[in-house]
């Protein structure tokens, strides 16, 4: 049987940078945002700033390479730079600036940009993973 | 003509303590987030998978857990003039599981002058426990808050 593939702490480049695909933030996105969270935007037309910070994760799932092991989210700071508006186009960009073996697993650190359709950076900060080392 | 009311960057004071309603995170949740944002990590969306894992169960995405708390922070009185978050310090400490009721405690620890003369910044200190008092999450949020229009 084979498993699904996945991403170990091995298999992580130190200082590699990953580019995603970048998607198209819509009135449908803050409608379900606001209506799962309650968290709305300061005015209409602008994006509630949490909102490109939650759809990072998922943009990195659409780079070509196996989802990261991660065990846990242990935390990360963010940045919030400039607004993203209805009908920008974001992408992210993260650089592996940490990789920390532990007894289980290992620490990784991520610093995460999201750039809009004119590559500016409109957030950034950085994420800390637990991720699982490769089975024995 | 007079919107709801908010509070200015003025009225707003070192020390005030707020607590939220609480809201209890569903399985719902946790579908829609995974759809919305497309984290489909099977922590969040293979029951089967985490029955082994250290959880038991399937644990809520850290960033739904973050946007509830944001909504709740909106709930826990009169809300501030708020333009916008600047920045976020945060560390999951636990998991949200399905059926947990979870709600904010929050602080401010802080307030800024800003070189803008429209707006200040307000450092708020927030703890997101569940139903058994237990810190799932917390951090710190430094928000822009609007002072009080001039006249």
């Amino acid at each position: 049987m084979v498993g699904p593939v996945r991403f170990y702490f091995e298999d992580v480049v130190l200082h590699g940078v990953l580019d995603t695909p970048a998607m198209t933030i819509t009135e449908t996105h803050v409608g379900l945002y606001a209506g799962l969270s309650q968290d709305v935007p300061p005015e209409p037309g602008l994006v509630p700033e949490l909102l490109p910070l939650c759809l990072t994760p998922g943009l990195g799932w659409r780079v070509n390479q196996p989802p990261l092991a991660v065990m846990a989210f242990m935390g990360f700071e963010w940045e919030v730079l400039h607004p993203v508006r209805v009908g920008d186009t974001i992408h992210s960009r993260s650089r592996t600036a940490v990789k920390r073996s532990m007894r289980e697993g290992g620490v990784i650190v991520e610093e995460r940009q999201v750039i809009n359709q004119r590559g500016e950076v409109v957030q950034k900060g950085r994420f800390t993973f637990l991720v699982a080392k490769r089975p024995s | 003509m007079s919107g709801p009311a908010r509070r200015w960057f003025e009225e707003i004071e070192v020390g005030e303590t707020y607590e939220s309603p609480g809201r209890t995170v569903t399985e719902a949740d946790i579908v829609i987030f995974a759809g919305l944002s497309g984290d489909y990590n099977i922590l969040h969306t293979d029951a089967e998978y985490m029955k082994s894992s250290i959880f038991g169960e399937r644990i809520a995405h850290g960033l739904l857990g973050l946007a509830i708390q944001s909504g709740l922070f909106t709930r826990t009185g009169v809300p501030y003039a708020t333009l916008g978050v600047g920045t976020l310090r945060w560390k999951f400490k636990g998991p949200i599981k399905i059926g947990d009721t979870i709600r904010v405690r929050a602080r401010v620890t802080a307030k800024k002058e800003t070189d803008a003369r429209d707006r200040g910044l307000v450092t708020v200190e927030r703890q997101v426990l569940n139903q058994r008092d237990e810190v799932v999450q917390e951090g710190e949020t430094d928000l822009l808050v609007e002072r009080r229009p001039a006249g």
